[in-house]
C-alpha cells in the first residue's frame, strides 16, 4: 500500500511541501524510466529518489499510486479579464492543480485580447495574487486585437515573457500575414500556435459533417475545412524556414486523421512542426450529439470503421446536449482512432485540453447557439487514463503527451520551462494519482466556474491526490489530506 | 366501435378499441383514449412528439387510426369535442408561419383546449430572454403543451428537458417536423390503393438538405416498408449518400439521385419541396431558372410516373420552380387534402400526448 506521509491542510495552498511517498509507481519522461519507488521530497525540493528492485518492489504495480512530473497544458481559456463570471486566472489554476497540472498557458482571446505587454503583466499580477502555485504562462496574440489584419506587438510581447502567438478562435486567414506571423515570431525564438480552420467553409457550423450531422440536421464543419489550414501552414512554414531557420509552427486540437497525416509527412520531411490533440477528441465523437455515450474506441467495427450508433440502439441520452458543443467538433470513430494513432506514433506531440468554460447563460440554450467549448481541465486526466485503461495507449506515452511533449513544443528557451522529470535536488514539481481510485464528475467536485459538461455524472479512473507545482502544495485531494 | 354518423376514410383501417368515443353528433363526449391495462406495454408512451424516430410502427398507426376519429369530429357541422377543455395549448414561433401555426391553433379549438398563440420575430437571443425562460414564463402561464417552431435543429428537445406538460416539435432547424410526417403518411395511405406504402415508390423532390420534412418523412416512409428515393441536385444532398448506405435507423434503405427521370419513373407518389431564395446567395444553385428546368416538377416530368401517381407539396409553395402550377392544381395534387388531414392528425397528436402527460393529474 502507497503511504502519503505529511499533513496538509487547504490553509496549505502556497505553502513548501514535506512529502514522503513509499512503494508508488513513478514515471519519469525526462529518462523514460518507469517503475516502483520512493521519493522524499523536504521544503519543496526532490531530496531523495529510491527505484525499488527485487523483494522491495513485490506488489507495486501502476494500477495503484502514480507519481508523474507536474502536468503542462498549452492551450486553456481562463476568461480573464472579461469573462470572470466564466473563469478566473484564480479559479482556472485552482481547476488546472485538481486536474493534475502545473503549468498553464492560457490563451489571448480575452476582453480585451492579450495583444500588448501591459496585458501580459496584469494577469500574471492575477495569478500571483491567487495565491496558486501553478505556474501561468501566457500566449500572446498574433494580431491586434485577433482582428486578422496586421501583427500584433509581437516583439514587446515577447519582451514581456509571452510563450508563444496565437490567435486561437479566430484564425488568420490571410496566408500571406500568417507567413509573416511565423518569420517575426521566428526571429523572436518563439512558436505560432494556429487553431485551423478555414472559415470559409465553417460559416454557421454546428457539428462535424457527417452522418450524426446529416441525421440531426445539423450545419456541418468538413474535415477538409482544418486539413486545408493544416496543409496551408505546413507550406507556409517550408517556405519561411528558408528565410528564418528559426520558426516552428504548433498546430493545436487536431481532430482528424486528414490533418494527422499532413503533419506525419511534415515531419518526415524535417519540418519544425508540432501538434496537440485534446482529450476530449481522443475519447467521444459525433455520435454523442445524437445521445450515444461509448467511448471513441469502443464505437468502431473490425474493419476500422465507425459503427453506427442507430443500428447499434447505442443511443441512451437526449440528443443535442448543447454541452459537447465544441470547435473543432466532435469527430467520427475514425477520426478518434486516428488523433490515438497519432498520439501512440509520436506525430502528435502534446495533449493539451483546451479548457473552454462558459457560464450557464452562454451554455445552457439551444444546441446551435451555445458558445463552443468544454471546460476539461480537470477531465483530461480521467479520459486519458480511460484509453490507457482500454489497452490504446501505455501510461508512459500518456504521461508524456501530458508533459515532456508540450514542453519540447513551446521550445525549451524559457526559464519557466524546465524539462519535465523526477530529478534529486529539484523544486518538486509533482503530481500524485491513484489510478485505482474512480471518482465522479458533479459540479461540486469541480473547481472551474465553468457550467455543465459531457462528462457530468459519469465516474472517471485515476483520482488526483495531490499537486505541487515548484516545491509548494497546489491541490490536495480532501479525502486523502 | 366507431361513429357511421360522418364520412367513412377512403381505405378504412380497423381501428383499435376505445373506452370512449365521439360517436355523439355535436356532443362533448370525452375522447381521450382508453387508460390502458396495466400489464401490458401502453400503445402511446410518448409524452413529448420531437420527431418520428422514435415512433414504432404500432405507434404511427395509432397516431393514424386516432386522426380517423378525429376526422369525423372535424367532418361534423360543429366541430368539436371536450377532450382537451380547460388544456392550455401554447404556440410558441420562432419562425414565421402560417399554415402549420393556424393548423396546431385549429385543431385545439377543435378539441376546446386554451391556445394562445406567441410569435417571436428572430431568435431568442436577438430577443436577449433565453428559450428557457421564456419557456417558464409560459409554463407559469397555464401552458401545459407547448407547441413550437425554431430555426434552430434540436431546440425542441432543450425545451422538453425542463417543461412538466407536452411539447410538439413543429418544425427545428433542418432537423424535424414531424406532425407534417405524419399527416403525409395518413393522406397518401388514403389514396394508394390498398392502403397500404409497403413497396410504394415515394420520391421526395428539392432541397433535401434544408428540410425538416424531408428528414421526419424518411423516418415514417421507411416505417412504412416504402420505396423512398431522394432527388435534387447534389448540392442540396450533401451527405444523404452516407446516411442511404447506413440506411435509416441503421436499417432501412433508401435511394438518393440527382437523375430526376430515374427518380420520377414508376413513382407512386411523388413530394416536391419549398426551395428557398437564399440557396442561391449561399452559392448552392445558379438560379431559380436552372432549378426549375432541370428539378421542377411539370406535367411532362410526371408521364415518367405510375398513371395515378399522387403529387403532394408540404406548402408554402413556390409555382412555377419547384411545382407547376398545373401540376400543383392538378388532379394528382393532394395539396389541399393535406392541408385538411393536418388539423387531424394534431387533434390526434394533441389528445394522445395529452393521454400521458395529463395522466395522474386529475
Amino acid at each position: 500500500m502507497t503511504v502519503i506521509a505529511g499533513r496538509r491542510t487547504s490553509s496549505d495552498i502556497g505553502r513548501a511541501v514535506d512529502l514522503d511517498l513509499t512503494n508508488a509507481w513513478l514515471v519519469d519522461p525526462a529518462t523514460g524510466r518507469e517503475g516502483p519507488g520512493e521519493l522524499v521530497v523536504r521544503d519543496g525540493r526532490i531530496e531523495s529518489i529510491d527505484w525499488l528492485a527485487g523483494d522491495d518492489a513485490r506488489g507495486i504495480d501502476d494500477s495503484g499510486v502514480v507519481v508523474a512530473p507536474g502536468f503542462v497544458d498549452l492551450h486553456a481559456h481562463l476568461r480573464e479579464p472579461g469573462n470572470e463570471a466564466a473563469e478566473t486566472i484564480a479559479s482556472g489554476l485552482a481547476a488546472a492543480a485538481h486536474g493534475g497540472f502545473t503549468t498553464v498557458c492560457a490563451m489571448p482571446n480575452t476582453t480585451p485580447p492579450i495583444d500588448r505587454a501591459a496585458l501580459v503583466e496584469a494577469a500574471r499580477a492575477a495569478a500571483a495574487a491567487s495565491g496558486s502555485p501553478v505556474r501561468l504562462l501566457q500566449v500572446g496574440a498574433v494580431t491586434a486585437g485577433r482582428a486578422g489584419e496586421r501583427l500584433a506587438a509581437l516583439g514587446e510581447l515577447a519582451d514581456a515573457g509571452v510563450v508563444a502567438f496565437s490567435d486561437d478562435g479566430s484564425p488568420v486567414q490571410s496566408a500571406e500575414l500568417f507567413r509573416n506571423a511565423l518569420a517575426y515570431a521566428g526571429m523572436l525564438g518563439l512558436p505560432v500556435i494556429d487553431h485551423p480552420e478555414d472559415l470559409t467553409q465553417t460559416s454557421g457550423a454546428e457539428a462535424s459533417d457527417g452522418l450524426v450531422a446529416t441525421v440531426l440536421g445539423l450545419r456541418g464543419w468538413p474535415a477538409a475545412a482544418e486539413a486545408l489550414a493544416v496543409a496551408r501552414d505546413i507550406e507556409l512554414l517550408a517556405e519561411v524556414r528558408g528565410d528564418v531557420p528559426g520558426a516552428r509552427l504548433h498546430l493545436t486540437h487536431l481532430s482528424t486523421a486528414a490533418s494527422i497525416e499532413h503533419v506525419r509527412r511534415a515531419k518526415a520531411a524535417g519540418l519544425p512542426v508540432t501538434c496537440d490533440v485534446t482529450p476530449h477528441h481522443l475519447a467521444l465523437t459525433d455520435e454523442w450529439l445524437a445521445g450515444a455515450r461509448r467511448w471513441a474506441w469502443d464505437a468502431l467495427d473490425g474493419e476500422g470503421a465507425a459503427r453506427d450508433p442507430w443500428r447499434d440502439h447505442a443511443l441512451e441520452a437526449d440528443p443535442y446536449d448543447s454541452s459537447l458543443r465544441v470547435n473543432p467538433p466532435l469527430r467520427s470513430a475514425v477520426d478518434a482512432r486516428a488523433c490515438l494513432d497519432g498520439l501512440v506514433d509520436g506525430t502528435i506531440d502534446a495533449i493539451a485540453t483546451d479548457h473552454a468554460p462558459h457560464t450557464q447563460v452562454d451554455k445552457d440554450v439551444e444546441f446551435g447557439l451555445a458558445r463552443p467549448g468544454i471546460a476539461g481541465i480537470e477531465t483530461a486526466l480521467g479520459l486519458v487514463l480511460e484509453a490507457v485503461d482500454a489497452g490504446h495507449l501505455t501510461l508512459a506515452r500518456a504521461i508524456e503527451a501530458l508533459t515532456s511533449g508540450p514542453v519540447q513544443a513551446l521550445g525549451t528557451s524559457r526559464e519557466a520551462l524546465r524539462a519535465p522529470g523526477l530529478v534529486e535536488g529539484a523544486p518538486a514539481d509533482l503530481v500524485v494519482f491513484d489510478r485505482g481510485a474512480r471518482w465522479t464528475v458533479r459540479p461540486d467536485a469541480l473547481m472551474t466556474r465553468g457550467w455543465g459538461g459531457p462528462l457530468l455524472g459519469r465516474s472517471l479512473p485515476g483520482t488526483v491526490l495531490l499537486t505541487i507545482a515548484g516545491g509548494r502544495l497546489a491541490y490536495e485531494d480532501a479525502a486523502s489530506a | 366501435m366507431r361513429s357511421t354518423s360522418s364520412t367513412p376514410p377512403r381505405w378504412p383501417r380497423p381501428v383499435p378499441e376505445r373506452g370512449s368515443t365521439l360517436a355523439e353528433r355535436d356532443g362533448d363526449a370525452a375522447v381521450i383514449p382508453t387508460p390502458l391495462p396495466a400489464d401490458r406495454p401502453p400503445a402511446w408512451p410518448h409524452r413529448h412528439l420531437l420527431d418520428t424516430d422514435v415512433l414504432t410502427w404500432p405507434q404511427i398507426e395509432l397516431v393514424l387510426d386516432t386522426a380517423d376519429v378525429m376526422g369525423e369530429v372535424v367532418a361534423r357541422r360543429r366541430p368539436r369535442s371536450d377532450a382537451l377543455r380547460g388544456v392550455g395549448v401554447t404556440n410558441l414561433f420562432y419562425e414565421a408561419s402560417t399554415r402549420t401555426r393556424v393548423s396546431f391553433e385549429v385543431a385545439a379549438k377543435h378539441l376546446s383546449a386554451d391556445v394562445v398563440n406567441v410569435s417571436v420575430s428572430g431568435s431568442s437571443i436577438e430577443k436577449g430572454e433565453s428559450l428557457l425562460d421564456t419557456v417558464r414564463t409560459l409554463a407559469s402561464l397555464g401552458a401545459r403543451v407547448l407547441v413550437m417552431r425554431h430555426a434552430t435543429s434540436g431546440a425542441p428537445y432543450l425545451v422538453a428537458r425542463e417543461f412538466a406538460g407536452s411539447v410538439i416539435n413543429a418544425g427545428d432547424g433542418r432537423h424535424a417536423h414531424p406532425t407534417q410526417a405524419l399527416l403525409d403518411l395518413y393522406t397518401l395511405q388514403r389514396h394508394v390503393p390498398g392502403g397500404s406504402l409497403r413497396g410504394r415508390k415515394v420520391v421526395i423532390l428539392g432541397d433535401v438538405l434544408h428540410s425538416r420534412v424531408a428528414r421526419s418523412n424518411l423516418w415514417t416512409l421507411t416505417a412504412a416498408g416504402a420505396d423512398v428515393w431522394l432527388c435534387g441536385p447534389a448540392t442540396l444532398l450533401r451527405g444523404f449518400e452516407a446516411w442511404a448506405a447506413a440506411g435509416v435507423g441503421g436499417e432501412r434503405r433508401f435511394t438518393v439521385t440527382s437523375d430526376i427521370d430515374a427518380a420520377l419513373r414508376d413513382a407512386d407518389a411523388v413530394m416536391a419541396l419549398r426551395l428557398q431564395q437564399e440557396r442561391m446567395a449561399a452559392g448552392l444553385l445558379p438560379s431559380l431558372h436552372e432549378y426549375a428546368e432541370r428539378f421542377g416538377l411539370t406535367t411532362e416530368r410526371l408521364r415518367l410516373a405510375r398513371e395515378g401517381c399522387l403529387v403532394m407539396h408540404p406548402g408554402p409553395m413556390n409555382e412555377g420552380v419547384e411545382i407547376a402550377p398545373d401540376v400543383a392544381a392538378g388532379p394528382r395534387s393532394l395539396v389541399t387534402e393535406q392541408v385538411a388531414n393536418g388539423v387531424a392528425i394534431r387533434m390526434a397528436v394533441l389528445s394522445l400526448l395529452t393521454s400521458v402527460s395529463l395522466r395522474g393529474e386529475g
